[in-house]
């Protein structure tokens, strides 16, 4: 198709698709009782409101995020006559949608640098599963602040795979500081960034030393832009917000008991155990397969065989195996997709690949359809159907996850030239 | 200790004097058509040493009972509280922590075994602090509580065995009295450390079968006094005021019944034309459940207020801890999201505001919301048809999670709320000489001390609604549905799924190793 072959127009597209969304909802809120604006905006907006009148973003009830979000948002506090202050309403929105169009511009760049996809290619699948997706496009211009992460994660494999271990540690501190999940990251580029990335690879078999090259300038340089980034900016929000902040940023993450439904296989666990009515605290070690996988075993065995395809997994295995889990955080691991998808056995063998899709709509489908029996027909649908949907839909997810560290393993996604 | 009984005649009843009989000794009245109000006045000296404790902490405590039966409100007792127990308290030191009332309202409350509500435990846990949002509260306590309470057979067993003490004269006497509360609509006990003397008073809105037959006896102890009404209500002569005639008498010591005319200003009013309205939640609740309330248009009329008052239509919710509103939904400003949905703004609101907690977290006892309504837009000419339809506001709100049952639900009672006209006037009209006064009924406080209120009467046949709340349905016995089987069944897939995840990790371990070059593919890394 001649439109993948100038990025401008792609770009322009995706560019487009947001301006419509953002001005539709905007249409939508002004003449409908039923917002297209997520709720989660509105509580960005008054946490930038209470900001500009100097008071702490905490002050709005369930505002659980880094004060750095408010800040962005203060120009939508600003106050204006009829058409400016729908304008000035819409900014976090727009820098919402324009993150994503980055994030999305940063992909094309590795893949066509990094990978050496032609250019045409590396839109198609940009296109196919960020740029054009309604459900990203949608996220974002409904003022879910998810976006963001994409770009922070698109910006810390730019700057990994381009070999700037300083600037990719400001990113990665930068990122776990907004939303805990990317020190994830962190393990997997530890491990990939070893001496023959850096180009000064002389094989070694004493043990002794190989332990002591471990030890890179990369590796100690993004070790300690990440602590530092990360240290900084908390101790910043710390001084200007106090326990507040640690509290609803972090703590509460830590410590909350998500009791309602969803798609956690975790979930009805969850809740019996919350209402005390269970025998043991099986939940309480639910960390462990979790950060096993995550932090230990998918880093060690895959980093270095692919990363992209290794902070996939990781992603994935973070998503499927956490305590709580929601549509949004899907969202995560579709920026690493177009990395993975081009070389895997999803795509090279269609059965697979189809299989797959229609087996995680499936569980998806399932879990909805008794979800909705509860939450809007009022039937007593947490057993057995929210707790077997919930579990189906892990299963279907730990398959996909075995094919996607089987490819990880042949080295699907991988860079196919090194960049110097 | 003092009596005051007064029967209430519509305009419309009969009356032989023949009814009401007076003696040097005694009254008696008999077939009486009337609405009764009993109000028993007793000093702080004449109580049990345990209630004395209680009422000794406290420098106002009111409590309100309404029955969830529906009933017509009689002039001058038009004024409504929802179904349940309300306690409106303020401590004699504001930072006293006591245990001691809450030991008193669980022994009212029992045997409510239902464990969903609230019981109390220390008034800082268990009450709530009103209001939170509104500005131009005149008068409230400062710490208020609320349980659904259909009977108050508790409250009564209470008085009689402790108020009604063996060594009492007149023990059987005030056995029947406090029976008699049992079948009330209403019961208010007032206590406030300036008079040191508490209050009981019962209302009945509508005589038994037969009429009232009753005998009241003078006192023996010449401290103590009973009062005796049988009084007529109308319409004052400015619009705030009302009007009572009829005959009083203190028993024992007036010859004979005395007529009277008086009238005073009165907070609660009556509506001129009958104006009734109905709540409902529109099934499936699901979790989710929207409030109704209905109104026949007919009944929004603009109350006979003075011309220069302002006056809005209100509801004031209370709602148990199983169920609330978002702050943020419905305090927001958007006109779309109000009109769609019959509201005006959220004018105040205290207690419960969590918007993730389960029933189970939540330690108090749940919320109040005053919301002004909005009145359907007026005819343009007055001779159109009147519109047969219901005028409906609705309020969004939400259910929290409720422990799980053997059934796979629980029940959620929700009290109906009070609607009301309030007419703020610019007067400077003394209330409280009104001898059948009443605040603290949690709504009152919120409004100026000039504010005239005309309530809407209920139509239905229980003031009390029930939601099924769906629930995790756990079964004992040799079901499936136990708690145990979750756990391993949760546990048992969790494990697979992480194994074989490593089960895959350490095929590509064994196949390829964990470095960089894996076999099997080509790999034209740079040199």
């Amino acid at each position: 198709m001649a439109l993948f072959n100038s990025p401008a127009r792609v770009f322009l597209a995706a560019t487009v698709l947001r301006l419509i969304l953002l001005v539709y909802g905007g249409w939508q809120d002004a003449y409908s009782a039923v917002k297209y604006t997520d709720i989660d905006y509105m509580v960005f907006t008054d946490a930038g409101r209470y900001v500009a009148k100097g008071e702490s973003p905490y002050a709005r009830d369930t505002y659980r995020y880094t004060p750095l979000l408010a800040w962005m948002l203060l120009p939508t506090a600003w106050e204006g006559a009829a058409p400016w202050s729908s304008l000035t309403f819409a900014f976090g929105k727009a820098l919402f949608a324009l993150s994503d169009v980055l994030a999305g511009w940063l992909v094309v760049q590795l893949l066509v640098r990094c990978y050496r996809f032609p250019v045409e290619r590396a839109l198609r699948y940009v296109a196919a599963v960020w740029l054009w997706n309604p459900m990203v496009a949608n996220i974002s211009t409904r003022g879910s602040s998810e976006g963001l992460l994409g770009v922070l994660v698109a910006a810390l494999l730019w700057a990994t795979l381009t070999k700037k271990p300083i600037l990719a540690g400001l990113i990665l501190g930068l990122a776990v500081h907004f939303k805990i999940y990317p020190f994830i990251y962190g393990v997997s580029i530890l491990w990939w960034w070893d001496a023959e990335r850096d180009g000064s690879a002389t094989a070694c078999s004493d043990l002794l030393s190989k332990a002591f090259r471990f030890i890179t300038p990369s590796r100690v340089k993004f070790t300690v832009a990440a602590l530092a980034s990360f240290v900084a900016l908390n101790l910043v929000m710390y001084l200007q917000y106090g326990q507040p902040f640690l509290h609803h940023t972090f703590f509460h993450h830590l410590t909350r008991i998500d009791h309602r439904h969803n798609f956690s296989p975790y979930s009805t666990l969850l809740y019996l155990s919350a209402a005390g009515g269970a025998e043991t605290r099986f939940e309480a070690l639910a960390f462990l397969p979790q950060l096993i996988l995550v932090v230990v075993a998918l880093p060690l065995v895959l980093a270095k065989k692919s990363l992209t395809t290794a902070m996939l997994a990781q992603t994935f295995t973070f998503v499927t195996f956490n305590k709580v889990c929601t549509s949004q955080y899907f969202l995560w691991y579709l920026i690493l997709l177009p990395f993975y998808l081009p070389s895997s056995s999803l795509i090279r063998k269609p059965t697979l690949g189809i299989s797959a899709a229609v087996l995680w709509i499936a569980g998806q489908a399932l879990w909805l359809h008794q979800g909705y029996n509860l939450e809007f027909l009022g039937l007593p649908s947490f057993v057995p159907g929210l707790f077997l949907a919930g579990l189906f839909f892990f299963a279907v997810n730990v398959w996909i996850l075995g094919i996607i560290v089987r490819d990880g393993g042949e080295g699907a996604g991988e860079i196919t030239v090194a960049l110097k | 200790m003092k009596r005051r009984i007064t029967f209430i005649q519509r305009v419309d009843a009969s009356f032989d004097p023949q009814q009401a009989v007076l003696t040097a000794s005694s009254l008696s009245v008999r077939g009486l058509d009337a609405a009764r109000e009993d109000r028993i006045t007793v000093g702080l000296d004449e109580l049990p040493e345990e209630l004395r404790a209680v009422l000794e902490q406290s420098h106002e405590l009111h409590l309100r009972w309404a029955s969830e039966r529906s009933f017509d409100a009689a002039v001058p007792f038009s004024s409504r509280v929802s179904p349940g127990l309300h306690a409106h308290y303020t401590p004699l030191e504001s930072e006293s922590s006591s245990e001691a009332l809450c030991t008193l309202l669980r022994t009212i409350v029992a045997p409510n075994k239902d464990t969903q509500f609230k019981g109390c435990s220390k008034q800082e846990e268990s009450f709530i602090t009103p209001p939170l949002l509104s500005t131009r509260f005149a008068s409230s306590t400062s710490l208020q509580y609320y349980t659904y309470l259909p009977s108050i057979q508790s409250l009564v067993e209470y008085i009689q065995n402790t108020v009604c003490g063996k060594n009492r004269t007149d023990g059987s006497e005030c056995h029947t009295r406090a029976d008699a509360l049992l079948s009330a609509d209403s019961v208010d006990i007032d206590y406030d450390s300036d008079s040191h003397a508490l209050t009981v008073s019962g209302l009945w809105n509508s005589p038994p079968t037969g009429g009232w037959t009753d005998q009241f006896q003078k006192p023996e102890s010449a401290a103590d006094q009973i009062e005796f009404g049988l009084l007529g209500a109308d319409a004052g002569l400015e619009p705030e005021e009302i009007k009572m005639g009829g005959l009083l008498a203190v028993v024992g010591q007036d010859k004979k019944l005395k007529p009277t005319m008086f009238s005073f200003p009165s907070r609660h009013q009556q509506l001129t034309e009958p104006s009734s309205y109905t709540v409902s939640f529109a099934p499936p609740t699901g979790l989710h459940p929207t409030m109704s309330i209905s109104m026949p248009r007919s009944s929004l009329k603009r109350p006979p207020a003075p011309s220069d008052a302002t006056c809005a239509l209100h509801t004031y919710l209370t709602l148990p801890s199983t169920i609330f509103g978002d702050q943020y939904q419905l305090a927001t400003t958007d006109p779309l999201f109000l009109e769609s949905h019959n509201l005006v703004a959220l004018r105040a609101l205290a207690g419960e505001m969590d918007l993730e907690a389960p029933d189970w977290v939540v330690q108090r006892w749940g919320s109040n919301w005053l919301l002004e309504l909005a009145t359907p837009p007026e005819a343009e000419d007055g001779t159109s048809a009147p519109d047969p339809s219901n005028w409906t506001a609705t309020i969004p709100l939400h259910l929290r999670y409720l422990p799980p049952s053997e059934t796979g639900y629980r029940t959620a009672h929700i009290p109906w709320p009070v609607v009301f006209w309030a007419c703020t006037t610019e007067d400077d009209t003394k209330m409280s000489v009104n001898p059948f006064d009443r605040t603290n009924l949690g709504w009152d406080g919120l409004f100026g001390p000039r504010t005239l209120f005309y309530q809407l009467q209920p139509a239905g046949d229980r003031l009390v609604e029930e939601i099924d709340v769906p629930v995790l349905r756990l079964e004992g016995g040799d079901s499936y549905f136990q708690g145990k089987y979750i756990e391993l069944g949760t546990c048992v897939v969790i494990s697979l799924g992480f194994i074989w995840v490593l089960w895959r990790l350490a095929r590509v371990a064994w196949l390829s190793g964990i470095g960089s070059k894996p076999a099997g593919t080509v790999h034209d890394k740079k040199e």
